[in-house]
């Protein structure tokens, strides 16, 4: 509408509106100093060299000199016959927010003096802050001047310069810090805040006992040197490194190898490694350490995000995955590192900071050469790792088979106790396979042969899901009616589509099997060749079959009907269909895969028997076979023979087996481990930008480089365009964590001061920029970025001096007149209470049930099932229990998608961008998940029983467990009600509760 | 860790919102639109009065043709046998441009309005003269999951926020004892990108989608996971209360405690509601009959269409239907009919022709299709030429970003009506391109939200739904 009025009033009508004009000389300076900033911060917004609004460029004289579309705006020395000084004259440009009277002035003056330009005939749309972005001039870019620390009044409650700082702030708003905290809310605060886990109840009674600065310093020492806190702060760090352990996208893959990045980092932190150095190896550590393993390890930071591998089959789909991909990967550097968001000039030059397109390309050509991969790594902590592991299944297995062997036997006792069975004699089959030493047929000629990775274990085929199964000898006589029949136990229910056992041809394009799942999810059926005989038996989903083994058969009538039985009973509803008969001398039976030839075709699981037999079984047959238990012992009569304990011992040790085999497993042999880590790929060539990002539309090309708004530093590498990689990188490296870099250090002081004060300095951690918040204490800032560099780039002296601060030291108790003036607590009148973040939840509960392992590193233990279906990859929570399951979060397996129902609704974040700052939600969901959840449970009744079988009086466990989870005792009332819930309703009950509750999930 | 004390007063019950942030008047305000607003800290939602209150969003995982469906080319049926003539090298999934291939499904028009509707969706075609039929759809990408993540969030990568976020952080819920956004899979399992279909992305995590499954548990963790002793829910709920009251004495009352203690009696209603909603045994025969829950192959999409009904009239903003399970495998369980079209668009179609007809019908006979948008979308179509060799005719089809179509029902739209045009052989969009940008914004607007004011900070920008883009296709409002 401005440039309506623009046309509607004429050029002639002229106000001359301003002072005198005569006896100003402009010099070029002045233009500099006065004109340049004025026409930058209000005008290039919309009339630059690529906007040109009204066709009208004012960022050089060549388009001031020509006009816009209603021709000249200024005639040099005739202020009152401008249209430039005319439209601002009168307020309708610049359009949102018209000039001040000065500001008027400046232009009038210098029209009037002959509307000379400066040094250089053009402008820089970023020279200059406007009200709509930001300019070389904005806050972050400038460098790190150390303050001195500001004159407060209260001068006693300063103990570091932090406090003075926000004492400074709080006294501007005449605010009083509030009282130090109590002994048991600073101490507890602070083990939660430096190792993310509770203090013991000793610990705090210590602490309690003497409450003084130097034992409170004393803790901060033992707690930064505890390897707790690199599990901590390692954690927050994989949250911005976006840390996940599967592609994402369509297929989603499980990535094995990405875990040796997260120890890298809580180990790089324990050790309070330099940040510079710390940064560096992230991001070129494999070129700066060549053969040294920890290189590439740190710079899994590089592709711990997504990886789009099914990309499509055009050009363009190619190229623009590899863009998506770049940009992925120099976002999360920019971010991370210097809080610029420089991925938002992939497609135009920055819209709020001042990034150029092609420096964004630069970046890029810095990165050019990172691949997604995995490399072989020597590492003798591999040999170490895996000797361990075999140790730790070796031991595991013996207590198991002892578990196991004593209730075999007491079963078997049993029934022979029990006299001569008065079960009907069982039919006999064509052919039988026990299992137990062999693939043999033991009853004739059909002898199996182990195919892929199948092999026997405990009486018992077992075969894993992928490549593995057994097939037999041909067939010595036809079948046309037939029954198969197996005990088979699942590995898990999520399967799709394995065969248990089969008769196929030869060639596997005919067959007929037990099937799981293949058609409807979590049911038995008929598979058969392009499932033409194959129907739904409607029959109810299993859901035992990974605990215990079950009988399945299915006969097939002479008539074509075919019938289900599950453990000796009929199963679902018969059906008729065809009927394909199996010649003899070109068909076989087959275990563990559907057919030969198929996809999705594996079982995995156990089959601990099965049978053949040239005919349609009648339900009285089936069931005598189903009872026949030579001397297999079903599940749940060695379930009858084990007492509890040992049932849910055996349950943890089988668990844990299972984790631990499948890390063994990725181990692999040999002394190379594999990682997961940047995958160079020769030279990356040289890099143009892309028009509009348009991964087909080539400009110029760019050398590698970086952000020329940091003005200290060097933008170009000084590399050519088609530099190595490795040279590439080590200049972003230096680059970033050169000593000059001002977001260098402001970026991470403040991150570190978000996470003990919950809310950084900028509250926007990731962006410095012009979107970013302002600092809330700037000099503060500035101060911690000075002294962070002073002591040599050390995170730990950085926490001390934050913790150690009576700022942090203060109550969380709320006060109204604190409230009233600042509700949001952004001057720190008091310590914001937490809500435990969804690890250091998860984490107390294992740590107050007395469950925690604290086992360190390694592979991450997997608490979901991972289904690969159909090209994708689901990933669903299971509750596996054993202590491997019982280490810290950190260590838990993170896929993409890969659901937890506590850490998901406590907000931990999915792995798929860089994490600065978690929501803080609550919700009924998350009540639900702390109420109901598998896992929380179980710890509550972990957690009364060793309460309970320690005391046996009630008073005693009651204030036990207060002790445990809250480290004080109950007071009287609550000591009265606990007591009465514990009475009626178990301990467990009030474990339950007290994870659930306030005091619990929150802390002051 | 994270700072409590910047809950707002102002904030409220509504869950769905921002989680809970409680005062002792938060409940009286929970409807209350202004209130919202300021608990949002920006522009009020609605923006404007809106057309419709709730949506259902049917999406068909792996590509439906619309020349086979909604878009009829009677020019394709002309150019059938020849080749497409031109020397462009298309972006679609395998590359391979066979000849030109006349549909295999018959159209004829429909209803009052004349709509020409093929005979893939008899019973839906039924119901075209409730449906604005959009011909002019178009997208970024060719491949599936970024095609899917792209029709539901507006970015083809994981980590974005779903429309049904969107809308739930926009609105919220009309009832707290429900999820303002619910998911209802496919029994074939879930599409490509699984869960990440329907994230929250950065908006804060409960206006993630909830997936509500069959079962006795239809939310995870809804009942305890391991039986606990008989009443000690109850009681464990009033001593947990007592013991945070105690702990508030101590402590000082903070918004976060009283919040806390609220979620619980929320979530005491959830373990009441989400079962009742779930329980589709009392609904009468001839509305069982209606979704085709009798028959097996439309048991599935049936029962959960007729969930679908039940969530919105409890309350839920907003339900997502998956047709179609994962892409790969053979047979195929989705919609993705690279080997041929008419066997797999027919089995795919008989599986939700019946339920889909059927809750148009209900929502009808109920008066809820005045104020419930019904969306029917797919991720992208299908090429008018055969995948095959460059001098074959074969049976299947690739994947076409360039032009399809999806159609929307009630909820302030135009009925009987259709939009834009693809090409003469329904290759690409030449009239009025409705790119899922705009859809999303003509969607946010049909619910009383300006899409460029729905808006959420995170690393360096404002985020919306429709990125920098997004213009209202206004012509199908009524």
């Amino acid at each position: 509408m401005h440039l309506r009025g623009f046309l509607t009033i004429l050029c002639g009508l002229i106000l001359s509106l301003l002072g005198s004009t005569g006896g100003h000389s402009f010099a070029a300076q002045d233009f500099n100093r006065d004109v340049a900033p004025l026409l930058v911060r209000h005008c290039l917004e919309c009339h630059n060299s690529s906007d040109l609004k009204g066709e009208l460029d004012l960022s050089q004289k060549a388009g001031v000199v020509k006009g816009g579309k209603h021709g000249a705006v200024l005639v040099a020395g005739k202020p009152s016959e401008s249209l430039l000084l005319e439209k601002v004259s009168a307020d309708d440009m610049p359009p949102d927010q018209p000039l001040g009277q000065a500001e008027k002035k400046v232009l009038h003056d210098w029209i009037a003096a002959g509307a000379k330009w400066g040094i250089s005939d053009k402008l820089d749309p970023f020279q200059f802050t406007t009200f709509k972005r930001g300019g070389y001039d904005w806050w972050s870019l400038q460098p790190v001047i150390r303050p001195a620390q500001p004159a407060v009044s209260q001068s006693s409650w300063v103990v570091n310069p932090i406090d003075a700082f926000i004492l400074a702030g709080l006294e501007v708003k005449q605010l009083k810090p509030s009282a130090p905290a109590d002994s048991r809310a600073l101490i507890r605060r602070l083990y939660f805040d430096l190792t993310g886990l509770p203090p013991t109840v000793e610990q705090v009674a210590a602490f309690e006992a003497n409450p003084t600065d130097a034992a409170y310093r004393r803790v901060v020492d033992d707690l930064l040197s505890s390897p707790h806190y690199g599990e901590r702060w390692g954690r927050h760090w994989l949250d911005l490194a976006r840390f996940g352990e599967s592609d994402g996208f369509e297929r989603n893959n499980v990535r094995n190898n990405l875990w040796p990045y997260r120890d890298w980092v809580i180990r790089a932190l324990n050790d309070d490694m330099a940040y510079d150095k710390f940064v560096r190896m992230q991001i070129a550590g494999d070129v700066l350490r060549p053969g040294d393993p920890a290189g590439q390890k740190a710079v899994g930071f590089l592709v711990a995000g997504l990886h789009n591998t099914v990309v499509g089959g055009s050009e363009f789909m190619k190229k623009t995955a590899r863009q998506d991909e770049l940009e992925e990967i120099i976002g999360t550097v920019g971010q991370t590192f210097v809080g610029l968001t420089v991925n938002c000039a992939r497609c135009h030059n920055h819209k709020f900071d001042p990034i150029w397109q092609r420096e964004y390309y630069r970046m890029t050509s810095a990165i050019a050469g990172v691949f997604h991969g995995e490399r072989n790594v020597s590492d003798p902590e591999l040999a170490r790792q895996r000797e361990a592991l075999r140790t730790q299944i070796a031991s595991l297995n013996e207590e198991l088979a002892g578990i196991e062997n004593r209730g075999r036997k007491a079963a078997l006792a049993k029934r022979k106790q029990g006299g001569p069975s008065e079960k009907p004699e069982p039919p006999k089959p064509l052919a039988r396979w026990e299992f137990d030493t062999g693939l043999e047929d033991s009853l004739g000629l059909l002898h199996g042969m182990a195919k892929g990775d199948a092999r026997l274990e405990g009486g018992a085929l077992v075969v894993d899901g992928s490549d593995a199964w057994v097939e037999t000898t041909s067939l010595k006589s036809p079948l046309r009616a037939k029954t198969l029949e197996a005990w088979v136990q699942l590995g898990n229910l999520n399967q799709k589509g394995g065969g248990v056992i089969g008769v196929q041809s030869n060639d596997g394009k005919f067959f007929d099997s037990i099937v799981f799942a293949e058609r409807e999810s979590r049911r038995w059926m008929p598979g058969s060749n392009g499932l033409v005989r194959t129907k739904s038996f409607d029959s109810p989903e299993e859901n035992e079959a990974h605990q215990q083994p079950v009988h399945i058969a299915i006969v097939y009538h002479e008539d074509g009907t075919i019938t289900g039985y599950r453990n000796g009973v009929p199963h679902g509803k018969p059906y008729k269909t065809g009927r394909h008969d199996f010649p003899a001398n070109s068909s076989q039976v087959i275990f563990g895969m559907r057919h030969r030839g198929g996809g999705n075709n594996f079982l995995n699981g156990k089959i601990h028997r099965a049978q053949l037999y040239d005919r349609a079984l009648g339900p009285d047959a089936i069931a005598a076979s189903a009872g026949v238990e030579s001397t297999f012992v079903s599940e749940p009569a060695l379930a009858a023979v084990l007492g509890a304990e040992e049932q849910a011992r055996r349950r943890a040790l089988k668990d844990q087996l299972t984790g631990l085999t499948a890390r063994e497993r990725e181990l692999g042999n040999g002394s190379q481990m594999k990682v997961y880590t940047v995958a160079a790929r020769g030279n990356p060539g040289t890099v143009r930008l892309l028009k509009r990002g348009n991964a087909m539309d080539e400009g110029e090309a760019v050398r590698p480089g970086a952000v020329a708004a940091l003005r200290m530093l060097k933008n170009d590498f000084g590399i050519k365009q088609d530099a190595s990689d490795n040279d590439r990188r080590r200049e972003l490296a230096h680059w970033l964590t050169h000593p000059d870099n001002p977001l260098f250090s402001r970026v991470i002081v403040n991150r570190l001061w978000h996470h003990h004060f919950g809310t950084g300095i900028v509250e926007t951690p990731n962006d410095f920029g012009f979107n970013g918040g302002h600092p809330s204490h700037p000099k503060l800032l500035d101060w911690l970025a000075s002294e962070f560099a002073a002591n040599g780039l050390r995170l730990k002296a950085m926490h001390r001096l934050m913790v150690t601060s009576n700022t942090y030291r203060q109550s969380a108790v709320p006060r109204e007149e604190g409230l009233a003036v600042d509700a949001g607590n952004r001057l720190l009148w008091r310590k914001s209470p937490v809500r435990l973040d969804a690890e250091s939840l998860r984490d107390a509960v294992l740590a107050v049930s007395g469950r925690l392992n604290p086992k360190m590193g390694g592979p991450g233990f997997r608490d979901v099932s991972i289904t690969p279906n159909n090209g994708t990859t689901y990933y669903e929570p299971i509750y596996p229990q054993g202590d491997e399951f019982n280490r810290r979060t950190v260590y838990r397996f993170s896929p993409r998608g890969g659901r937890s129902a506590i850490l998901d609704t406590f907000d931990c974040p999915d792995p798929s961008t860089t994490a600065p700052r978690r929501a803080v939600t609550t919700t009924p969901l998350q009540a639900l998940a702390l109420l109901n959840n598998n896992f929380i449970l179980n710890k509550a009744e972990a957690m009364a029983k060793r309460v309970e079988s320690a005391e046996s009086n009630l008073d005693v466990q009651v204030k036990q467990v207060f002790l445990d989870a809250f480290q004080r005792e109950p007071d009287a009332g609550e000591l009265r009600l606990a007591k009465h819930l514990a009475r009626e309703y178990g301990l467990v009950t009030l474990c339950r509760s007290l994870f659930n509750s306030n005091e619990f999930v929150i802390l002051n | 860790m994270h700072d409590m004390g910047t809950l707002n007063r102002r904030e409220f019950f509504n869950w769905g919102i921002r989680g809970i942030g409680a005062t002792a008047f938060a409940n009286l305000l929970a409807h209350d639109t202004s209130a919202r607003a300021a608990a949002l800290g920006q522009a009020a939602f609605p923006n404007f009065a809106p057309r419709t209150k709730r949506a259902i969003h049917i999406s068909l995982v792996g590509g439906l043709s619309h020349i086979d469906s909604y878009d009829y080319k009677p020019g394709l049926d002309k150019a059938h046998g020849k080749p497409l003539g031109s020397s462009e090298k298309p972006d679609i999934f395998f590359g391979q441009v066979g000849l030109l291939r006349r549909s295999d499904f018959q159209f004829k028009p429909r209803g009052q309005s004349g709509l020409w509707l093929s005979d893939m969706f008899p019973h839906i075609a039924e119901m075209a003269d409730e449906m604005t039929v959009i011909r002019s759809m178009t997208t970024d990408s060719a491949n599936h999951t970024p095609a899917l993540f792209f029709a539901n969030s507006g970015f083809e990568f994981n980590g974005f926020p779903s429309v049904g976020s969107w809308v739930s952080y926009g609105l919220g819920c009309e009832t707290e004892s429900l999820p303002a956004f619910v998911v209802l899979s496919d029994r074939r399992g879930g599409p490509n990108g699984g869960a990440s279909n329907w994230t929250s992305g950065f908006l804060p995590s409960q206006h993630q989608g909830v997936e509500l499954r069959s079962g006795k548990t239809p939310v995870r963790d809804l009942f305890p996971a391991i039986e606990q002793p008989h009443g000690s829910d109850a009681a464990a709920r009033d001593f947990l209360q007592k013991l945070n009251a105690s702990h508030a004495d101590r402590t000082g009352a903070d918004a976060i405690l009283s919040a806390r203690m609220r979620s619980y009696e929320l979530a005491a209603r959830m373990q009441l509601s989400v079962p009742e909603v779930s329980d589709i045994n009392g609904e009468p025969e001839h509305i069982r009959g209606m979704y085709g829950l009798s028959e097996g192959r439309t048991e599935d999409a049936g029962r959960r269409c007729l969930l679908a009904r039940r969530l919105l009239e409890r309350g839920v903003r907003f339900v997502q239907i998956y047709s179609g399970g994962p892409i790969g495998g053979s047979p195929r369980a989705s919609w993705d009919a690279h080997e041929n079209v008419k066997d797999n668009h027919s089995t795919e179609a008989s599986r939700i022709d019946k339920p889909i007809a059927g809750l148009l019908r209900d929502l009808k006979q109920r008066g809820m299709l005045d104020d419930t948008l019904v969306l029917f979308t797919t991720e992208f179509g299908r090429t008018p030429f055969a995948q095959s060799k460059a001098n074959q005719v074969g049976p299947g089809r690739d994947h076409n970003k360039y032009g399809f179509s999806c159609w929307l029902a009630g909820g302030g739209v135009k009925a009987g009506f259709s939009l834009g045009q693809t090409d003469e052989i329904g290759w690409k969009t030449v009239d009025n391109p409705v790119h899922w940008h705009d859809f999303h914004a003509t969607v946010l607007h049909l619910m009383g939200v300006d899409h460029k004011k729905l808006t959420f900070y995170h690393n360096g920008i404002k985020r919306r739904l429709t990125n920098v883009h997004g213009h209202i296709a206004r012509g199908i409002f009524a």
